[in-house]
C-alpha cells in the first residue's frame, strides 16, 4: 500500500478521524494544563535540549560511561549494530534461558527491530503488557501512535475483539474491558519467566536505567521475572542521574498532559542480595540501527534529542486527517517523517519528508527543542539530490525551467504577459478537483507600478 | 524612510491589490517605496520541495538586486517570502555569502511587522466596513512570530468588526506543493478551517499571505460561500 | 554465551561509527547548560499541605496520625474498609510492629491472591504527590505492585519539596528505586481514563507525624 492509498483510506474513515479529532483537542487541552504547573517549562526546554546537545556530542563516551557502570553493578550488556542484530541477541537469550512465558512492556524500540515478528521465527510469542499494545496485538496491528498505540480502535471494536479472544460477553465500558485485559494479563505475569522492555533514559553516570508508565505492567514485566532484557537505542543515554528531573518534568506533560505518570522505575543492574526482590539478570542490549549516522550533521544531529513523548503527532494537522497507520512506518508522525528516512535510508523513504505542509506546529511543542521542519527540508534536499524515490521527471523539468525563467527577469516578463494573453490555465487537477483557481490577475503590479503607481508622489528613485 | 518593495512573484501575478495595498499604505505612513524590476522570485518553491542549487541561485539573485540602492527597509506582502529569506545564510555555506544573506535579511520586514514594530504604527487610516477575522498564515505566525501585529492594524481600520477565529493558527492546509501532492489531505485540512470561518459568520477571512488565500478563497468559492479572502494589504490601504 | 569477540567486534564498530559521524561534522563547541533554579524553600507545613492536596490531586487516599497505636489502628480500619483479609508485609520492622499478622515470604501465586500490600515509603515529595521506595532500604518492591491495595507508611519528616530534592537524595546502592505517583490507571481505550490496571487500584497513604 502506497502512501496515497493508505492516507485516501484514512481519509474515508469516518470512526478514525472523529477518534482522531477527539483525541487532539484533549491532548492540547492537557498538555496547556501541564505546562502551565510547570515551574519554568521553556527554561526546562532549554535545559533539557542542552543537555541532549552535549550528550549527543560525546556520545561514545557516554555509552562507555554508561556500560561500565552498569555492568559494575551486575548488568550484561550487549551492542547491536542493527535490528536483525538485536532480534539475534534477544532471541538467543530467551532460547538460553529457556523462557517459555516472556512478557514484554511498551517499548518503541522493540516495535523498530519488528522483535515480535523475529521470535515467532523462533517459535516464540511475547506477551504484549501495556493495555493499548495488547489490544493491537490481539488484533494483528501495529500501533498508530507512539503513547496511544490503540488510539484509532472505537471500544466497540475493542469489545467485539475481546469477546471474540477472550470470551468475555461484549461490554461498552472501558473499565470492564481494562478489568478483562487485567484478568488474562494476570495469569501470564504469575507465570512469567523473562520480561522485555524499553528504556526511557539510560545514565551513564550511574548505569541506571528509568523505565516510566501509568499502568504498572512495566513494573510487573521488570521485576517478577528472573530475566529482564532493556532494549535502548544510543541516544536515550544522559550525562548525570541528576539530569532525569528536567526530563522527567517535560516528558509526562509533553506526552500525555500529566505532571507524572504513575511509575518510575530506576534500576541499576542486578539485586545485590539472593533474597531481594527482583531478577537475577539483567540484559540491556543498546541499539544503534542507524543512529549514529545520524550524528554527521547538526541539522539532522537533533533527531536523536527526541525524547518520544508524541507531542507532535498530537499537534500535526496532517497526523489529525490521517492518523499514525498511513505514514508506514514504525514511527508516524513528524518526528517519524524524519526518523524514519534516516534510520532506514532516504530511497525507501523518500515520500515521508514530504507527507508535511511544514506548519511548524510541531517545533512549537516538542520538550527538547527539535527544528523538525528544518530536518524535513533537509531530508527533502537529499531525496532530490540523490533522486531517491520517484521518479519525479516532470518536476524536476519544471524547476529546472523555473529557474531559467526566474533568473531573467525580461523573459519572466515576456512569459507572463504571453500566460495573460493566453488566458493560460495551468492543468492542476490535483487543485480543480476541490479549489477554484484564481486567475492571472488582469494587469501584473509591475504593469501597474509602471502605468502610474510608480510615479505617485514618490520623491526617492535611484533609478 | 526608504523602502524597497519586494513584491513576491505571487502577489506579482495572481494577488497585486496585495503589493499595490502596501505600497498606497507605506506612503500613507510616510515611506519613499521604490520597486526594483529586476526582482522575480526568492526561491521558496523550488527550497521547500528540495530543489536547492536553484533556490541558492534566485538567493544569490535577490541579495545582489536588494543590496544595491541600500535601501533602509525590504518590505514584502508575505510572511512566507520574508521567512524564506531570513532562512538565506542557511543556504550557503561560504561565509561571504553568508554575511549578505544576513545583511539582507536582517533589514526585509513583513508588512505588519514593518508598521508595528518598525515605525510604530497602528492606524494607518483605514476605513472598511464589514465583519472580517484573521487566518494565521503558519510562516509569518512561527518563523516570523507575528500574531499580535495583524491583529492590532485590523482594530484600528475604521467600520471593521474583528473576531477571533478558534484555531485560527492552524494551518490552511496549502504548503506549497504539499497542496498538490497530497490534495485530499490539504482539502481535508483546509475544509477544517473553512467550516470554522463559516460558522464564524464574517464578510471576509483576512491574512497576511496570498498562498494561503488562495487555498482557502479557491475552496470558499467551490463550496459556493459569500465570505470573500482578503489579504490585509487589502483591508489596510481601503478608503471610504 | 556469546563468544567475547563478536559482541566486541559489535561494540566497537558501533563506538567506531559514532566517533567517525561525530568527528566528520563541523560544530561549535557547545553551550553548557542551564543551571537549574534553585526552588524556594518551604516551610515544613507547606510540604505537608502540598504534598497531601497533590496526592488527592492524583487519586491517592491519605491519613495523618502521630504515633504507632494510632498508625496501627488507621491501619487496621483501612484495610478493613477495604476489605483485605490475606495482607502482604514487606520487610520492614515497622509495618512488623504495626500489623504482626501481614504475611511475607509469599510465593508469587501467594502473592498474586493478596487482598493489599503494606510497606513503608522512604521518602515523599510534595510536588507531586509522589512516594519514593528504595529497594536497599526495603523489600517493598512486590508487596507495592502486585495486590491490588497499597498502603504506604510515611513520616511526615521524610517529605522533600521536589523530584530534583528527591533525586539528590537517592542512592544507587539499590537496584530498584520505585516512583509512585497515584494508583494506576491508563487511557488506552478511546482516551478514556480507567483507574485500576496492573499495578493497585488504591493507594493509601499512612502519614505518621515526624517526632512521635
Amino acid at each position: 500500500m502506497t502512501f496515497e492509498a493508505d492516507a485516501r483510506a484514512a481519509l474515508s474513515d469516518v470512526q478514525l478521524r472523529g477518534a482522531l479529532r477527539q483525541a487532539a483537542t484533549l491532548f492540547a487541552e492537557k498538555r496547556r494544563a501541564a505546562m502551565a504547573t510547570a515551574p519554568d517549562w521553556e527554561g526546562a526546554r532549554d535545559r533539557a535540549r542542552a543537555i541532549k546537545d552535549e550528550t549527543l556530542l560525546h556520545l561514545d563516551r557516554y555509552l562507555e560511561q554508561f556500560t561500565a557502570n552498569a555492568e559494575r553493578a551486575g548488568a550484561r550488556t550487549h551492542w547491536a549494530r542493527d535490528d536483525a542484530e538485536a532480534c539475534e541477541i534477544i532471541g538467543r537469550i530467551a532460547d538460553q534461558r529457556g523462557a517459555r512465558t516472556i512478557v514484554k512492556s511498551k517499548s518503541m524500540a522493540t516495535e523498530e527491530i519488528h522483535l515480535n515478528t523475529a521470535l515467532a521465527g523462533r517459535g516464540i510469542e511475547p506477551i504484549e503488557t501495556d493495555l493499548g499494545e495488547y489490544i493491537i496485538q490481539l488484533a494483528g496491528e501495529t500501533p498508530s501512535h507512539i503513547v496511544a498505540p490503540a488510539i484509532h480502535k472505537t471500544r466497540g471494536q475493542i469489545a467485539a475483539l475481546f469477546a471474540e479472544k477472550l470470551g468475555i460477553a461484549p461490554s461498552d465500558d472501558a473499565a470492564a474491558l481494562t478489568a478483562a485485559a487485567r484478568q488474562a494479563l494476570r495469569r501470564r505475569f504469575a507465570e512469567a519467566d523473562l520480561g522485555i522492555s524499553g528504556v526511557n533514559f539510560a545514565v551513564a553516570e550511574t548505569g541506571t536505567i528509568l523505565i516510566l508508565e501509568n499502568e504498572g505492567n512495566a513494573r510487573l514485566t521488570t521485576s517478577l521475572p528472573h530475566t529482564h532484557i532493556a532494549l535502548m537505542g544510543i541516544e536515550k543515554v544522559i550525562p548525570r542521574f541528576a539530569d532525569l528531573e528536567v526530563f522527567l518534568q517535560l516528558l509526562p506533560r509533553s506526552g500525555t498532559g500529566q505532571v507524572l505518570t504513575a511509575y518510575q522505575s530506576l534500576l541499576t543492574g542486578v539485586k545485590r542480595h539472593p533474597d531481594d526482590e527482583g531478577p537475577d539478570e539483567l540484559h540491556i542490549v543498546l541499539l544503534d540501527n542507524g543512529r549514529s549516522r545520524m550524528l554527521r550533521a547538526p541539522v539532522t544531529r537533533q533527531s536523536l534529542a527526541c525524547i518520544r513523548c508524541g507531542a507532535c503527532l498530537n499537534v500535526c494537522p496532517v497526523y489529525r486527517q490521517i492518523g499514525g497507520h498511513a505514514y508506514g512506518s514504525v514511527y508516524p508522525g513528524p518526528i517519524g517523517a524524519i526518523l524514519t528516512p534516516q534510520l532506514i535510508g532516504i530511497e525507501r523513504a523518500a515520500h515521508l519528508p514530504y507527507a508535511s505542509s511544514l506548519c511548524g506546529a510541531c517545533r512549537d511543542v516538542c520538550p527538547v527543542k527539535i527544528d523538525i521542519p528544518a530536518v524535513l527540508l533537509h531530508l527533502r534536499a537529499e531525496a532530490i539530490a540523490q533522486r531517491a524515490g520517484t521518479s519525479r521527471f516532470f518536476e524536476r523539468r519544471a524547476f529546472r525551467a523555473y529557474a531559467a525563467v526566474m533568473a531573467r527577469p525580461r523573459l519572466y516578463e515576456w512569459v507572463m504577459r504571453v500566460a495573460r494573453a493566453l488566458h493560460f490555465t495551468p492543468p492542476l487537477r490535483a487543485w480543480t478537483k476541490w479549489r477554484d483557481l484564481r486567475p492571472l490577475a488582469p494587469r501584473s503590479f509591475r504593469e501597474e507600478w509602471r502605468a502610474g503607481l510608480g510615479r505617485e508622489t514618490d520623491p526617492w528613485s535611484p533609478l | 524612510m526608504r523602502v524597497s518593495l519586494f513584491v513576491t512573484c505571487l502577489a506579482d501575478q495572481v494577488w497585486p491589490s496585495a503589493a499595490v495595498g502596501a505600497v498606497r499604505v507605506l506612503r500613507r505612513v510616510g515611506c519613499a517605496v521604490d520597486f526594483d524590476e529586476r526582482q522575480t522570485c526568492c526561491g521558496q518553491p523550488a527550497f521547500n520541495t528540495g530543489y536547492r542549487p536553484e533556490a541558492r541561485a534566485l538567493a544569490q539573485r535577490f541579495i545582489e538586486i536588494f543590496e544595491a540602492g541600500a535601501p533602509d527597509a525590504i518590505v514584502s506582502p508575505s510572511g512566507s517570502c520574508t521567512a524564506m529569506v531570513r532562512h538565506y545564510a542557511d543556504l550557503f555555506e561560504d561565509d561571504g555569502w553568508r554575511a549578505r544573506a544576513k545583511a539582507v535579511a536582517e533589514r526585509t520586514y513583513e508588512l505588519s511587522d514593518f508598521l508595528v514594530n518598525r515605525l510604530g504604527v497602528e492606524d494607518v487610516d483605514a476605513t472598511f466596513a464589514g465583519r472580517l477575522t484573521w487566518h494565521d498564515a503558519c510562516h509569518g505566525l512561527r518563523d516570523l512570530g507575528l500574531q499580535r501585529e495583524p491583529r492590532r492594524l485590523l482594530r484600528h481600520v475604521r467600520g471593521a468588526e474583528l473576531v477571533e477565529l478558534p484555531n485560527a493558527e492552524s494551518c490552511c492546509g496549502f504548503g506549497g506543493t504539499f497542496s498538490l501532492k497530497h490534495p485530499e489531505i490539504s482539502v481535508a485540512m483546509l475544509d477544517e478551517k473553512v467550516d470554522a470561518i463559516e460558522r464564524a459568520a464574517v464578510d471576509a477571512v483576512v491574512s497576511g499571505d496570498a498562498s494561503c488565500l488562495l487555498q482557502i478563497g479557491g475552496r470558499l468559492s467551490r463550496r459556493g460561500s459569500r465570505v470573500r479572502a482578503l489579504h490585509l494589504a487589502d483591508v489596510l490601504a481601503a478608503t471610504a | 554465551m556469546t563468544s567475547p569477540t563478536f559482541a566486541d567486534a559489535a561494540r566497537d564498530q558501533i563506538l567506531g561509527s559514532i566517533r567517525a559521524h561525530l568527528a566528520a561534522s563541523a560544530s561549535p563547541a557547545p553551550v553548557p547548560p542551564v543551571p537549574r533554579p534553585l526552588s524556594p524553600p518551604d516551610g515544613a507545613s507547606n510540604l505537608l499541605d502540598r504534598f497531601t492536596s497533590q496526592l488527592e490531586a492524583v487519586g491517592a487516599q491519605w491519613t495523618l496520625v502521630r504515633g504507632e497505636v494510632e498508625a496501627a489502628r488507621a491501619l487496621r480500619r483501612i484495610l478493613a474498609d477495604a476489605g483485605a483479609k490475606r495482607v502482604a508485609g514487606s520487610d520492614a520492622t515497622l509495618v512488623a510492629r504495626l500489623l504482626p499478622e501481614r504475611l511475607t515470604d509469599l510465593s508469587r501465586d501467594e502473592l498474586f491472591s493478596c487482598d493489599a500490600g503494606v510497606t513503608t515509603a522512604q521518602w515523599g515529595i510534595a510536588e507531586t504527590g509522589t512516594l519514593v521506595l528504595e529497594s536497599a532500604r526495603e523489600r517493598s518492591r512486590l508487596a507495592s505492585l502486585v495486590p491490588p491495595v497499597h498502603v504506604a507508611l510515611l513520616s511526615t519528616g521524610a517529605i522533600v519539596a521536589s523530584l530534583g530534592d528527591a533525586l539528590a537524595r537517592l542512592d544507587v546502592a539499590s537496584h530498584a528505586i520505585t516512583l509512585i505517583t497515584g494508583p494506576s490507571r491508563t487511557s488506552d481505550i478511546e482516551l478514556t481514563l480507567v483507574v485500576g490496571v496492573h499495578g493497585p487500584q488504591t493507594v493509601h497513604v499512612l502519614l505518621l507525624e515526624e517526632g512521635e
